[in-house]
């Protein structure tokens, strides 16, 4: 399991995040789209101005991450502190279920659906 | 042999043996230098001038008076030539005895000189010949100006036997702890490698936090390994491949205390520091910040600022805590100073001053006391110029550069992630999220957090088909991925859609046909890049994406 030389910086991962292994806010998950408000200020963390700057684009969570190479739990925790500070905007990349409030197609439906594939 | 010395009162082997004091008073019966002859002689010439005298005096003398004054004349006379020879043998003595007070006053003088040079320079020049790892005999072997005195001597063989036994036993120590702390920092550095990997591995913020709690103990732990190895001698530390930049540095210490949540950094420094150095850097910070938080109130911050001057870089770290006095800053920068293991390293916090002290002096750090602005102590921690380097902002291992340079997933991990979520992410565009830049951050939410705890739940709560909610948690995160899959028909070719489809049908079949076949959410696992992959590497991935 040990890989020498991939630990390559020796900032350890608690100090990123202060010590947190739990976002303060439940909105992230992988493929939530997140778009920087801000450009990155100097003094910022870097893991911060890292995400704003490739956030010009909206940009996934599980990208952020494969990006930054820090896990997705992290990344989380960075962003929930970006979004607090209002620096940040996410949104799920399904505009029009989210749009009509969030909800996944009707069950019925799916299910109709489903029914009729497998009589294909 | 020391015994022989006080014994006798004169220990020198003298060239000519020549009477001690008492022998030359009592010598009147004759010593080789002749008082006896001398004094014999001058009362020899007394009786002479008196003998004559006396007969003159005799004869001079009328004849009835003649036997009186013969024997007292005689008499006077002996009496005289006794005066005169003891005069003279007492004139003689006094002589002989100032010469060899002379003499016994140069002898004590030579004697004290070739002590004195045995204290000042045989010695010591013996001791810094062992501490240099010489054997006792090369050691006494080249001492220059050997001593003649058998005594001496044998002190000095002694004290080469004592000093090169304990030495090799002090070299012995040394490198057994040298070598143990060698291995414990391996440990640590492999362990915390190893962590770190697990920390990819689990997404779960309970396993996450305790895993980030097993990391910091091992940064700890290893810091430890590092200061046993500074002070014994050992440079085992651990060389970067590449420069450092300012921020690692600092977290890197930070990361290595126990308080270091108190830790405030405030640095806009983009420089870096030479990989060689690095580990000694962060390892003297490190151990400065554990004693400005060690010694401030466990609530007041520790405050940690980085200046670039042109003799290189200057990191102050400020406490609020107690204001060291005058002598306690002394004693603070003189065990910084000194560079060795100093006698008095018994505290904690001298143990760590001596390890900067150490440091330093190994990597021509500068460390310096002074009272903080803050109330409390500060100092001062200088990184010579030569040790900074300025990496060009594109090209350098900093986090920002690197994330905007590098789009390739690098950890399996992400590679497996971004495979996992592809087909959700690929139904997004530019267009899609500029047509809806309204949508509201909330809705999502408002029904996703419980999907990553409580999968089963949330299954029903989303309206998804039930068959979902028997799975395990792990797969019911793939609710929010399925929706997607369905809507950009429109914009993939009707190849991808066909294997949409077929995977979609599999997937359905497969529940049909047996309960292991509905273990993953295939209608899912048909959905990524990959669409005519077989259902048996699709179907384990969502389970390894999910949690």
């Amino acid at each position: 399991m040990t890989r020498p030389g991939r630990d390559e910086v020796p900032d350890r991962l608690y100090t990123l995040t202060g010590g947190r292994s739990r976002a303060d806010t439940q909105v992230f998950d992988l493929v939530t789209l997140v778009v920087g408000a801000c450009d990155p200020a100097p003094g910022m963390q870097s893991e911060h101005s890292a995400i704003l700057r490739i956030c010009r684009a909206p940009t996934a969570v599980v990208e952020l991450a494969s990006d930054l190479d820090l896990p997705v739990g992290i990344v989380r925790i960075l962003l929930s502190d970006l979004l607090a500070a209002g620096r940040i905007t996410a949104r799920h990349p399904r505009p029009d279920a989210a749009g009509a409030g969030g909800r996944l197609p009707d069950t019925d439906l799916l299910q109709q659906v489903l029914a009729g594939l497998r009589r294909l | 042999m020391t015994s022989d010395a006080s014994r006798s009162p004169d220990p020198v082997p003298a060239p000519t043996p020549t009477p001690t004091p008492t022998h030359a008073i009592t010598g009147a019966d004759g010593g080789p230098t002749g008082i006896g002859p001398r004094t014999a002689l001058a009362a020899l010439c007394a009786l002479l001038v008196t003998a004559p005298a006396c007969l003159l005096s005799v004869y001079a003398a009328p004849q009835s008076a003649r036997a009186g004054i013969a024997w007292g004349s005689g008499a006077a006379g002996l009496a005289l030539c006794a005066a005169v020879g003891f005069a003279a043998w007492q004139l003689l003595a006094g002589r002989r005895l100032r010469v060899l007070l002379a003499a016994q006053h140069a002898e004590a003088d030579a004697l004290r000189d070739g002590t004195l040079r045995f204290a000042e320079e045989t010695v010591p020049a013996l001791v810094t010949r062992l501490r240099g790892g010489a054997s006792a005999d090369t050691a006494l072997a080249g001492l220059s100006p050997a001593p003649s005195d058998p005594a001496q001597r044998r002190v000095l063989g002694t004290l080469a036997a004592e000093l090169h036994r304990s030495e090799t036993a002090r070299a012995t120590a040394m490198a057994a702890c040298a070598t143990a702390a060698g291995r414990a920092q391996a440990l640590t550095t492999s362990m915390a490698a190893d962590l770190r990997e697990m920390e990819h591995q689990h997404d779960d913020a309970d396993v996450l936090g305790d895993l980030l709690r097993l990391d910091h103990r091992t940064a700890q732990t290893g810091r430890l390994a590092d200061s046993i190895a500074v002070l014994a001698g050992a440079r085992s530390e651990r060389r970067w491949a590449k420069p450092i930049v300012m921020e690692s540095i600092l977290r890197g210490a930070m990361g290595r205390i126990n308080d270091y949540r108190r830790v405030r950094l405030h640095s806009t420094c983009t420089a870096a520091v030479d990989g060689d150095s690095a580990e000694g850097v962060m390892h003297a910070l490190a151990e400065l910040l554990d004693n400005a938080a060690t010694f401030s109130p466990p609530t007041a911050e520790v405050h940690v600022y980085v200046e670039e001057v042109s003799s290189g870089v200057v990191i102050a770290v400020e406490d609020g805590g107690l204001l060291m006095d005058e002598a306690a800053l002394g004693r603070a920068q003189k065990a910084v100073n000194s560079g060795a293991v100093a006698p008095d390293t018994r505290s904690a916090a001298r143990l760590g001053l001596t390890v900067v002290g150490l440091l330093a002096r190994r990597h021509d750090l500068t460390v310096s006391y002074r009272p903080s602005a803050h109330g409390g102590t500060g100092v001062l921690l200088r990184i010579p110029q030569a040790l900074i380097t300025h990496p060009h902002p594109d090209t350098d291992t900093d986090t920002p550069t690197r994330a905007a340079a590098v789009r390739e997933p690098r950890h399996p991990r992400h590679v497996q992630r971004m495979r996992d979520v592809q087909g959700i992410l690929d139904v997004r565009g530019v267009e899609d999220l500029q047509d809806a830049p309204e949508v509201p951050v909330v809705p999502r939410g408002a029904d996703e957090p419980q999907a990553e705890h409580g999968g089963a739940v949330r299954d029903e709560e989303s309206g998804l088909p039930l068959r979902r909610s028997v799975r395990k948690p792990a797969a019911a995160q793939r609710p929010p991925a399925t929706p997607p899959a369905a809507q950009p028909r429109e914009a993939r070719s009707p190849e991808e859609s066909g294997a949409r489809f077929a995977g979609f049908r599999r997937a359905g079949r497969e529940r049909v046909d047996g309960p292991d076949g509905a273990d993953g959410p295939d209608w899912q696992g048909g959905t990524p890049s990959t669409p005519s992959g077989p259902p048996a590497s699709a179907r384990p991935r969502p389970e390894e994406g999910a949690e």
